[in-house]
């Protein structure tokens, strides 16, 4: 047996739907045409003249749709006037049907689905541009479906819930993306969504459920095993199964929350960078946020908690936890537990009269929201870092003025949009990480000098033969181009263009700020931060092998083959002019 | 300032000029019309032509292709009037040379497209 497609499913339906009034209208047709060519006529010079069947035709289509242009071609005699009355009741009455057949089957739930599917199918196979498909459009989905769209990256979008797919159609993104409601773990919609496609970038499995996310990367791997898969996790279970798996990287949220406000707290050089880096409002480069140093009062010991507090006390940062479940027996030499709710006493008990700051981080959006009130009434100079769990109280959190609100949703959607535009960002900001500070300073203040207030534009460049032929053409001729040579500005010579390299990625490693002298291969993929008018100015370079050849020797080269003759020619003479005046005399 | 691009520069719009001296006046008078002008406007187009071989770039592959169809339009309008002008001496009637100076005004065309092509890469390029 042929699997069955969705076109194949639309037309059974059709056919199903269809037969009976189809039947009824060629019954009602032919009875009404023959019955019309038999009628005998007006009697015109002594004969009686019949209708002929293509005008028995022509007279029931106008009859039967109720058009009625009159009697055509020659007027009636009364049998044939009989017949018309019969024929336009039973024409019109089968034409009512059809239709009303018709109607009802656009309507039917199976076909409307079916219709849906084949369209949604249709749209991805004609794609010809690269894209990623999104599984699961909740707040996650959805913002990283903006970004991408920032980014004019296509996404196609798989979600179970109808309201979510009807709310995808109303959004302005600046690229189609195709959505369809359907349940993404089943292979058959994987496949309808392109994972098999060629130009299919990656897929991100976002949804709520860690099974399904779990089932959806599994399926996509065995399905196209080179596709590159991106799949949330929460579960330690999980994670261990799907790390098994090469080309597939697992996004933890709340890992990725907990790391960010140890950032936050103890790397603030990193955190600025990092949010500048992914453009978050109101973030100037190198004008870190202060952070006071000391003990932090953790609100909220769930998930998120522990993440939380386990980085931080990696770090050798004191964690004070409040929160209504915590077993105070279960406290740690030196730990301070309060067993309530983060309210004023309890935020009194854990000492908020000498903690650095405060972290509501408790999965309720009102509960942190009130927490922050607390603590404003307690001790105003207290730092603040607040989670905020949906979306939608973005107004409330904005109009609450703490130092730092954290959305899960919102971090989670930036990692992975970093993975899927830009990896090297993310490799950048890891190996900073494990850096002493001073290097970040270091490059904050390159940045600085180079962008002068601008704000970041972040590309990366692959040095193959489609993308930059000049420079492949040119070191394949045995030529040498260096990182600074590149960047030069062809309209004003020696000076570099406002714009600089922060890694390279040659053959699966990665060389992270590389000076100005790095020699580079065919091959490497350099990321580039810069002023954005500037990679359209690179990507002549990397196209014009002139303009290559003028940014590297600052000589502008000849292009047609007279002048190169020509220049050729005067070179030579003047290289045995000199050798010829070096030769001492005899 | 770049020799070649002086050199290069001064050929097309030396053709340009010499395509529009030859093309204005009245499209059926022979008067208007010199066979001279033609002639070198053909001669300085073939050179421009020649200038732009062994460019590798884009703009280059345009103008080289811009010379090559007004180079094509210019000697068949210069054969139109050999053809024409069959006994020498006269000149040719007036419906020929119409199809002569249609032709040479398809050419213009393809100049006029060359130098904006010219101007435009000089301008964008900023050096």
């Amino acid at each position: 047996m042929t699997p069955t497609s969705d076109l194949d499913r639309v037309t059974m339906i059709v056919l199903r739907y269809m037969r009976r009034p189809l039947f009824a209208l060629l019954f009602v047709y032919s009875v009404g045409v023959m019955g019309m060519a038999l009628m005998p006529g007006r009697v015109v010079d002594g004969e009686t003249t019949y209708m002929n069947l293509f005008h028995a035709f022509y007279f029931f289509t106008y009859t039967a749709t109720t058009t009625g242009f009159g009697e055509l071609p020659n007027d009636y005699s009364d049998e044939q006037r009989l017949w018309a009355i019969f024929c336009l009741y039973t024409g019109a009455v089968a034409w009512f049907y059809a239709i009303g057949s018709l109607i009802r089957l656009v309507q039917n739930p199976h076909f409307i689905q079916a219709m849906e599917g084949f369209r949604f199918a249709r749209k991805v196979r004609g794609n010809v541009d690269p894209f990623v498909i999104l599984c699961g459009f909740g707040d996650t989905g959805s913002l990283l479906a903006r970004g991408l769209s920032d980014h004019r990256m296509r996404a196609v979008i798989l979600d179970f819930d109808p309201e979510r797919i009807k709310a995808l159609g109303v959004r302005d993104y600046t690229v189609a993306m195709p959505g369809l409601c359907a349940d993404a773990s089943t292979p058959k919609h994987l496949l309808a969504a392109g994972v098999e496609h060629p130009t299919c970038r990656a897929l991100v499995a976002l949804t709520n459920d860690d099974d399904v996310n779990l089932k959806i990367a599994v399926m996509a791997r065995h399905l196209n095993p080179q596709l590159r898969v991106i799949c949330r996790s929460t579960s330690a279970r999980h994670e261990a199964n799907l790390r098994a798996l090469d080309n597939v990287t697992v996004v933890d949220p709340f890992e990725i929350f907990s790391q960010l406000v140890y950032w936050a707290i103890a790397r603030s050089e990193l955190h600025n960078l990092n949010a500048w880096f992914v453009g978050a409002r109101g973030v100037e480069l190198g004008v870190p946020v202060y952070v006071p140093r000391g003990d932090w009062i953790l609100c909220g010991y769930g998930r998120m908690g522990r993440w939380i507090n386990r980085c931080l006390r990696e770090h050798g940062i004191g964690v004070r936890i409040i929160d209504p479940d915590v077993d105070t027996n279960l406290a740690r030499e030196g730990t301070v537990m309060v067993q309530s709710n983060a309210d004023l006493s309890a935020l009194k008990e854990a000492g908020i009269h000498d903690a650095a700051g405060v972290i509501a981080a408790t999965n309720r959006d009102a509960d942190n929201l009130s927490t922050l009130l607390s603590v404003t009434e307690l001790n105003p100079d207290t730092f603040r870092i607040v989670r905020q769990n949906s979306h939608e109280n973005q107004v409330a959190f904005d109009a609450a003025r703490a130092d730092l609100v954290l959305q899960h949703s919102l971090t989670t959607a930036r990692r992975i949009l970093k993975l899927l535009i830009s990896p090297l960002v993310q490799d950048l900001i890891d190996w900073l990480a494990q850096r002493e500070p001073a290097q970040t300073k270091a490059l904050v203040s390159r940045l600085q000098a180079t962008m002068v207030k601008a704000p970041p534009h972040l590309w990366s460049v692959k040095l193959v033969p489609g993308e930059a032929p000049a420079v492949t053409d040119y070191l394949e001729a045995g030529g040498t181009v260096v990182l600074g040579a590149l960047c030069r500005d062809a309209r004003s010579f020696p000076e570099a263009l406002p714009c600089g390299a922060l890694a390279i990625r040659r053959e699966g490693q990665a060389v992270m700020l590389p000076d100005e002298d790095f020699p580079l291969g065919v091959g490497d993929e350099v990321l580039f931060c810069g002023v954005k008018w500037v990679e359209p100015m690179l990507q002549a370079t990397l196209h014009n092998p002139y303009t290559l050849r003028y940014v590297i020797t600052g000589f502008d080269e000849s292009r047609g083959y007279l002048f190169a003759w020509l220049e050729d020619r005067l070179r030579r003479r003047r290289s045995d002019a000199r050798r010829n005046g070096r030769r001492p005399r005899p | 300032m770049n020799l070649e691009r002086v050199v290069f520069g001064f050929f097309i719009i030396l053709t340009l000029s010499l395509n529009y001296a030859f093309v204005a006046g009245g499209i059926e008078s022979p008067a208007h019309h010199n066979v001279w002008i033609l002639t070198l406007t053909i001669i300085v187009n073939l050179v421009a032509i020649g200038l732009k071989l062994g460019d590798r770039s884009q703009t280059g592959a345009l103008l080289l292709a811009s010379g090559l169809v007004a180079g094509l339009l210019l000697i068949t309008a210069r054969v139109v009037w050999i053809v024409a002008d069959a006994g020498g001496g006269g000149a040719p009637g007036p419906g020929d040379m119409a199809d002569i100076v249609s032709l040479a005004t398809g050419a213009l065309v393809a100049n006029i497209i060359a130098t904006a092509i010219l101007v435009g890469d000089t301008l964008l390029s900023r050096r």
